[in-house]
């Protein structure tokens, strides 16, 4: 990576129509596993074409073939099975998985997609996970005694994974941990777990992590074993960053500069000044612009004006810097 | 043993015929079906909820909340100076919140919960028992831009609770849970909190203190100075000293929760009656009742379903009554 601020995206891209449809016809019964994958497959190539002519640096797939970040693995891992329909929020359901025996990987479930999505573009794409911790914490336990067992258990099937999309090329992995702040009395287990997930990985590891009280694991959450944090900060009013005049931030910092869960888009420079303030905290070289979270809640058109805004406002702060004398 | 439920009930099921709600909610957004339409769902799901709690045998009900969407929107929307703001986790659950921002001076005419109460009311044939959300909940997850302190935050919420509970009262409610797991989750509010509950202390009916996901283990004594009839505790999502402590509550109602509402695991009457039964060792028979731990809601339907029945069937266990086939 040449340029300072190097821009990427959480993961998750909006699905494009014809994708939503042919979901719920697949749901339904109505639309073959072979169809809908064609699908899937032509919206990932959409979305690293977007990407590249938005001029994002570090791409994604964009996750066209996963409804949920935890279902998606639970639907195809041994020891779960899929439960009923909970809901999130407002009018918003979605199946909880249940860890109903010991967990077991009968083959990897994310290494063809990065492949797919790697061959279309010559900028890297990173590999995606979600995390052993959420993983748990987004599940039902009914097997394992404790939620340490559980969360230990899955970490030895994503650390397969990882190793697996290293050994496809994968110079960047991604490993969620959105809920690692629901429980901050348990943020050792988290820890624990990332240590089994990232040891011996060569490739650049990333954890993202959003929606909660991030001041209750700072600044233990540095001791998390990846070499950058990904962090929602646009949604919070950047109010995180206080955090660092007391215990510096030690990572990278790939900082959320757009709101994902707004329709409207901030402006190019409410976007980059984001960006400097994260400029206060963390060296360019190591401040990563993106939005906040993954954007499947939002339209591919909505999707695409705020991946435009990190890219535009990214380079509006790297003119600047390139004025300032070294 | 006498037995009731917490919060809210689950509600759509698994199967589409039970997904009304949800259909009529989305219809709703896109403007096919109008307001007027959509209660007439709200009230059909409301009968349903009261109706399969009513089946499992459960001894004091309540309507759901089956219009709920979170427990600070129905004030969030209702109460004046408050706005709904950006979506939050809602303590330890991968369940979302819209965090209420505080703009000025809170006010209520105290009748967000009367008209579902009254519903209610004419559908529920077992005791019925109202809600509002507590006081130090909503203070703690709220944005204030108006309020100077948490002090000054915290009594203007627990006035408009008041409001509330005195509207509800005036309609007829005699119980009313005040859902406030911020007792528990932030401890070091405690005494803030008991002065709060002065305020809502001279409605004169029963108040039940409803914590949950936390243990009560860091209050449970200051607990018992609580201007309330009954408080309800949550022994199942972590491990707690309370059963070995509850003498400290003698002089209230214990709302035991022991049946686990978010995890699936589905308990057994027997591990149902052994939780009773460790409780009464400390609390006489007549002020202990047996709950889930908190809203069903973090549960598909069948399994709240069941969770109930298991239950109903712990309490009987208990008490030696036969279980109707």
């Amino acid at each position: 990576m040449s340029e300072i601020l190097p821009t990427t995206t959480v993961g998750s891209f909006g699905k494009p129509d014809y994708l939503t449809k042919a979901r719920a016809q697949h749901a339904r019964g109505k639309l073959g596993a072979t169809e809908l994958e064609e699908l899937e497959r032509k919206a990932t190539a959409e979305w690293i074409r977007r990407q590249e002519d938005i001029g994002l640096d570090v791409l994604v797939d964009g996750e066209m073939y996963r409804g949920d970040m935890v279902a998606f693995f639970a639907e195809r891992l041994e020891g779960f099975k899929i439960g009923g329909l909970v809901r999130s929020y407002g009018n918003r359901y979605y199946h909880k998985p249940i860890i109903a025996g010991k967990i077991r990987r009968t083959e990897p479930l994310t290494v063809k997609w990065f492949q797919y999505a790697q061959s279309l573009t010559s900028k890297p794409v990173k590999g995606m996970l979600t995390g052993p911790y959420t993983m748990l914490d987004w599940s039902y336990n009914e097997a394992y005694p404790t939620r340490r067992d559980a969360v230990l258990a899955l970490a030895e099937f994503v650390r397969d994974e990882a190793r697996d999309l290293e050994a496809a090329g994968a110079r960047y992995i991604q490993i969620d941990e959105p809920a690692i702040h629901a429980r901050p009395e348990e943020i050792g287990i988290a820890i624990e777990a990332m240590g089994i997930v990232t040891s011996g990985l060569h490739a650049k590891t990333i954890s993202h992590i959003c929606y909660g009280d991030f001041a209750a694991i700072y600044p233990q959450v540095l001791d998390l074993p990846v070499d950058q944090l990904d962090l929602a900060m646009a949604n919070y009013g950047y109010r995180w960053l206080d955090l660092f005049d007391r215990n510096p931030f030690t990572k990278e910092l790939a900082i959320g500069i757009v709101d994902v869960h707004a329709h409207a888009t901030e402006t190019v420079e409410e976007a980059a000044e984001g960006i400097r303030k994260g400029l206060r905290y963390v060296p360019a070289e190591r401040l990563w612009p993106h939005p906040d979270c993954g954007l499947k809640t939002r339209t591919v058109e909505e999707c695409v004006e705020k991946c435009v805004a990190v890219v535009e406002a990214t380079k509006i702060v790297r003119k600047e810097l390139a004025k300032v004398p070294a | 043993m006498k037995t009731t439920v917490i919060g809210a009930y689950p509600k759509i099921g698994d199967d589409l015929a039970s997904q009304e709600l949800r259909r009529a909610l989305h219809r709703h957004d896109r403007e096919e079906i109008d307001d007027a339409e959509l209660e007439t769902v709200f009230d059909a799901q409301t009968r349903i909820a009261i109706g399969e709690i009513e089946s499992a045998g459960i001894d004091v009900t309540n309507d759901g909340q089956v219009r709920w969407d979170d427990l600070l929107a129905p004030v969030a929307r209702t109460w004046s100076g408050v706005e709904r703001g950006p979506l939050e986790r809602f303590y330890d659950n991968n369940t979302y919140f819209r965090q209420p921002v505080i703009k000025g001076p809170i006010a209520t005419d105290g009748q967000t919960f009367v008209r579902d109460y009254t519903f209610a009311r004419g559908v529920a044939k077992a005791q019925l028992k109202a809600a509002v959300p507590g006081p130090l909940t909503f203070a703690t997850l709220a944005q204030d831009e108006f309020y100077r302190s948490i002090e000054d935050r915290v009594l203007a919420v627990a006035d408009a609770t008041a409001r509330e509970i005195r509207g509800l009262n005036d309609a007829g409610a005699r119980m009313v849970d005040i859902e406030d797991p911020a007792v528990v989750a932030s401890a070091r509010h405690i005494e803030l909190a008991r002065e709060a509950y002065g305020r809502l202390a001279d409605a004169a009916h029963a108040l039940a203190l409803v914590t949950y996901f936390f243990p009560p283990d860091a209050v449970l004594e200051s607990l018992a100075s609580f201007p309330v009839a009954a408080i309800a505790i949550d022994v199942r999502s972590r491990d707690t000293t309370a059963f070995e402590r509850l003498d400290a509550l003698r002089t209230k109602y214990v709302l035991l929760g022991v049946v686990d509402a978010r995890n699936t695991r589905l308990e057994t009457a027997e591990e149902v009656a052994r939780y009773a039964e460790r409780a009464l060792k400390l609390v006489p028979e007549d002020h202990l009742k047996l709950a889930p731990t908190t809203s069903l809601e973090y549960l598909p339907r069948d399994i709240a379903r069941a969770k109930l029945s298991a239950l109903v069937e712990g309490a009987r266990l208990v008490t030696g009554e036969k279980v109707p086939a």
